[in-house]
């Protein structure tokens, strides 16, 4: 699967030369090509002429608001982008991740969390995880055909609200999905932010059918304060370094 | 006021007339017929009553009233003021003269009585006065004291003038209510001359004429602590010289009582000074040794690996590359905690209001600590229905994840760590319990104390920050934190103890399983 992306060419907008520095050494190292700008401005003209394969965006730049460059961004571009952050700010994290990023890093992250988010981000990105009729994560089984759900061979029995929002959150696999974008995407979009209860109450329905638990997750773990990753059997061990 | 006092003197005299009228009617009666001396002894009564009641005036007018009906109606020739023997003109003298210090024994005994009522008012109020403002700890207060007692003593109007730090005249008035001096204040050059000429020790009397206002120094401790300004509302409202002598006494008083509170303003200062200059030692003393400690490690097994990789093997090459990755997220959470407590100091932090559940909240907390966990055990008690948590979810994980791992650094590998959740009415618990060292129980109230740290942890570097921090976080969210003995009477148990809000659940089900 990763073959695929080896040489992807990823653009990272990020001001500090030591993060540059180190992203360059491991990324070029996991064979990627990277392209590399220090300021918002400069980013934007690199991403119109260079069409990377996938943006790394630090949040704070000198020259104005990461969120701004996002934005414009998605303007014209589908293009994945993952933004990295600072822990505290988590406003932040989810205006980006409804303003169109595809996931976020906390600072200070490990490789490890960095390179699977970026195979995710491609993975999404060239369609592969959503043309597939049959999901699968190791003992599970989501057949989208005929939506049926198994777990080592045995059905379980879900009610609409709960295969919807198992399907979305499993068509994203390896994604963070904020609270909003599951609620438009489950409940449509009359439901606002504010009846998060709701989401939560049906994960929580969910996790317990699929036997997996909050505390120590095999299938759904919640980023607190901002929303819910399904984890794909690799993402498990990068996502422990948070 | 006036009206009302005409009338009562009006009601006097006419109560008077009447009385003697009655008296003379009652005399005359046939079956009283009397001898005109023992009626002229009845006549003095009227005069004694109108002392009493009435004062000296109505007492004067009852007497000659007397006379002239004594005269007329009594001394022969009856119904005619002659009088035929001239003895009778001696009585009428004597009698007149009887009635006249009668009246003034009378009168001046009610006005002693008024004067040592009033005196006694005064001396309640003073006393009162003297009370208050040797109890009162600040400065509303004693202006509240202070001027309510003079207006109950004199009906004046009182102003404080004080200078701030900076030498500027603040206004003070008797509400509590403060601002800088309005320079076109009138009373403003009075309270400075006032002020000034106290600092040639004599107490001055300053007026001006189109606002009489009376101003004194207030004097203490041989320094001028500022001026209080008296104003009647009524233009013939000046204090009289006994009243001045008064006002000054209170003056003098205050003017201690001002001193007072300056002197506990400063001392308390001072505290403050101490107290934040010491919490600065401790800080330095234990961020610096405790952000050295992962230092040296990062630079130890960094340079190691540099400078003699070679020499290691695969394995100890991993060790030290995972003791650089662990100094690394201990110092990660060092300098969040640093944040939080400045944030939290600083009342900086915004509250988010999401609902988060209590297995969420520890799992995430648990899924931050699995590398510190090593080869501890969890073990979770969780009561079924999950309760759901209103608060900012980022600080109760960073709350559950201090409390962790402090049960996680004060407890031995392989030992069991204890996490539970319990509801009660309207409470959810979180006890986090381990197998550790505890805590002894004199240090219990102390631990969440800032820079706190345990005397029997002294070996374990930490800086005593993150339960202050959590136990911060708990209050903002309306809950509270304990530290107790863990289960079975070893190790610590650590209580977080937070409201538990009603969601009110419209059940959106009725949904077939598919």
């Amino acid at each position: 699967m990763s073959e695929a992306h080896k040489g992807a060419r990823i653009l990272l907008i990020e001001d500090e030369p030591q993060i540059r520095k180190l992203l360059k050494v491991t990324l070029q190292a996991h064979q990627y090509d990277l392209l590399e700008s220090g300021t918002g401005s400069d980013g934007l003209l690199q991403a119109s002429m260079n069409h990377p394969d996938l943006i790394l965006l630090d949040l704070g730049l000198p020259d104005g608001p990461g969120l701004e460059v996002l934005k414009r961004i998605r303007q014209w571009s589908p293009v994945p982008v993952i933004v990295l952050t600072a822990k505290d700010r988590e406003e932040d994290k989810i205006e980006a991740l409804d303003s169109g990023a595809d996931d976020y890093v906390t600072k200070p992250f490990s490789m490890g969390e960095l390179v699977a988010r970026i195979r995710v981000a491609l993975r999404h990105a060239v369609g592969t995880a959503s043309t597939e009729p049959v999901l699968r994560f190791g003992e599970l089984t989501i057949d989208l055909a005929q939506r049926l759900v198994e777990r080592s061979g045995n059905r379980i029995k879900l009610t609409p609200t709960e295969y919807d929002l198992l399907k979305t959150l499993a068509l994203n696999a390896g994604k963070v999905m904020t609270q909003k974008q599951l609620l438009r995407q489950v409940w449509g979009s009359a439901h606002l932010e504010t009846e998060g209860h709701y989401l939560r109450i049906y994960v929580g329905h969910l996790r317990k059918k699929l036997d997996d638990h909050p505390a120590d997750p095999i299938y759904i773990a919640t980023e607190p304060g901002i929303g819910y990753r399904f984890l794909l059997g690799e993402g498990r061990d990068a996502h422990d370094n948070r | 006021m006036q009206t009302s006092a005409a009338n009562r003197r009006w009601r006097i005299y006419a109560a008077t007339t009447l009385g003697i009228a009655g008296l003379t009617v009652v005399l005359m009666l046939p079956v009283l017929r009397m001898e005109p001396v023992n009626a002229a002894l009845l006549f003095l009564f009227p005069v004694l009553l109108c002392a009493v009641y009435g004062g000296r005036a109505p007492a004067v007018f009852a007497a000659i009233a007397g006379v002239l009906a004594f005269d007329f109606f009594f001394v022969p020739p009856v119904l005619s003021f002659t009088v035929a023997d001239l003895r009778y003109l001696i009585s009428f003298v004597v009698y007149l003269a009887v009635a006249l210090m009668t009246a003034g024994l009378a009168d001046r005994l009610k006005q002693q009585v008024k004067q040592a009522r009033q005196q006694e008012r005064l001396t309640a109020i003073l006393y009162g006065m003297s009370r208050s403002m040797s109890d009162v700890t600040d400065l509303p207060a004693l202006l509240r004291a202070f001027g309510g007692g003079i207006r109950e003593m004199s009906g004046l109007e009182t102003v404080f003038y004080l200078p701030t730090a900076g030498g500027e005249l603040q206004r003070h008035d008797e509400s509590g209510r403060s601002r800088a001096a309005d320079p076109e204040d009138p009373n403003l050059p009075v309270a400075k001359r006032a002020m000034l000429i106290s600092e040639v020790a004599d107490r001055g009397i300053s007026q001006s004429m189109d606002n009489p206002v009376y101003c004194l120094p207030l004097l203490a401790e041989d320094s001028v602590h500022g001026a209080v300004s008296f104003r009647s509302r009524e233009q013939d409202g000046w204090p009289d010289s006994e009243e001045r002598l008064r006002l000054a006494a209170l003056s003098d008083l205050a003017a201690g009582a001002l001193a007072r509170i300056k002197r506990g303003e400063e001392a308390r200062l001072a505290q403050v000074t101490a107290e934040s200059e010491r919490m600065r030692a401790t800080l330095l003393d234990s961020v610096s040794h405790e952000l050295r400690t992962p230092l040296a490690e990062i630079i130890g097994s960094s340079s190691g690996l540099l400078e003699s990789g070679n020499l290691f093997t695969d394995n100890e090459k991993r060790e030290l590359l995972e003791s650089i990755r662990n100094g690394a997220q201990r110092m990660n959470r060092l300098v969040g905690n640093l944040l939080g407590m400045v944030r939290l100091e600083g009342g900086m932090l915004k509250l988010r209001r999401d609902w988060v559940g209590a297995d969420e909240l520890i799992g995430a907390a648990l899924r931050q600590l699995r590398e510190a966990r090593g080869s501890r055990r969890t073990v979770m008690l969780m009561p079924e229905p999950v309760p759901l948590l209103r608060g900012d979810p980022v600080l109760l994980e960073q709350m559950m994840v201090n409390i962790i791992s402090n049960a996680i650094k004060y407890s031995p590998e392989q030992s069991v760590l204890e996490l539970e959740v319990r509801t009660t009415d309207n409470r959810v618990l979180l006890i986090v319990r381990d197998e550790g060292i505890g805590i002894p129980s004199e240090d219990v109230s102390k631990v969440f104390d800032k820079f706190y740290r345990s005397g029997n942890a002294a070996h374990l570097t930490g800086t005593g920050l993150g339960l202050a921090i959590s136990k911060g976080i708990a209050e903002l969210h309306g809950g509270a934190i304990t530290a107790g003995v863990g289960a079975g009477g070893k190790g610590t148990a650590i209580t977080v103890e937070l409201p538990l809000e009603q969601l009110e659940l419209v059940d959106q089900g009725g949904e077939q399983i598919e």
